[in-house]
């Protein structure tokens, strides 16, 4: 197995989230990815947070985020841990183009149309023992693709 | 990036300038001007988001809820300008098309 090569725990304080943003970026783009990409998974990222903090701990800010990032030689993976109450089911579903659509105007649903849309591969691990946990690849860019 | 924001009037119009970044922490500032200069305004709220560097799905939340407030209201809503990480992310969303987005007012 590779090792993590971030293990970061964050409180659920809004506020912090620009700090989880900067090191996503950081990361992200010492990787190979083009900027617009980059955005996209900062965004991506910072969604996963948004709803831990919003639904699984509903707005407590003294709970505990913890992302791990670690890359092999195909994909980037971000885990994303909380302890809060369990998701529901129906929020973490894969979701079809259709179904974007009708639940973009619904606050929370529209964070997990975006993650879906921004990875290659979401796993989701609703009320495990450890938490919700949420699990979110991305290929690596090929040496072809333009790094812009 | 803290968000910042300030209001002007122009002719009976309200345009709230919105900088820095927009996430589940500065939402709420922006949530609050909008929905207050929605029954001020003679006809039209414009937001204007050229120096918007980062917006979440609740800041585009808050769009929508601008939206839908100033509809309720016969008023009009328009986005002014918006930088490249906003339309992104209203891409990203299939929103683009619900707002009216105009380069000038």
């Amino acid at each position: 197995m590779t090792p993590v090569d971030i293990r970061m725990e964050v409180r659920s304080e809004p506020r912090l989230l620009q700090s989880i943003r900067s090191l996503v970026r950081c990361y992200v783009s010492d990787r190979g990815f083009s900027r617009d990409k980059t955005d996209e998974v900062v965004l991506a990222v910072d969604e996963a947070c948004t709803n831990a903090i919003r639904h699984a701990y509903q707005g407590d800010k003294d709970k505990a985020l913890h992302l791990h990032i670690h890359t092999n030689s195909s994909w980037m993976e971000f885990q994303l841990i909380d302890e809060g109450k369990t998701a529901p089911a129906d929020r973490v579903q894969p979701k079809s183009a259709e179904v974007i659509d009708a639940e973009a105007m619904t606050p929370g649903g529209l964070g997990m149309a975006l993650i879906y849309q921004v990875f290659d591969e979401v796993a989701f691990s609703p009320g495990s023992p450890a938490g919700n946990i949420i699990t979110m690849r991305l290929r690596l860019p090929t040496p072809t693709e333009e790094t812009t | 990036m803290a968000l910042e924001l300030n209001l002007t009037e122009q002719h009976g119009e309200h345009v709230i300038v919105a900088s820095g970044e927009v996430d589940l922490y500065s939402s709420p500032a922006l949530r609050d001007a909008i929905l207050k200069a929605v029954p001020k305004t003679a006809g039209k709220v414009a937001v204007d988001l050229r120096a918007v560097v980062y917006m979440d799905s609740s800041g585009v939340a808050t769009l929508v809820e601008g939206l839908k407030a100033a509809g309720a209201k016969q008023k009009t809503f328009v986005l002014l300008a918006p930088s490249h990480a906003v339309m992104k992310v209203l891409q990203l969303s299939r929103l683009d098309s619900v707002f009216t987005i105009v380069e000038a007012l």
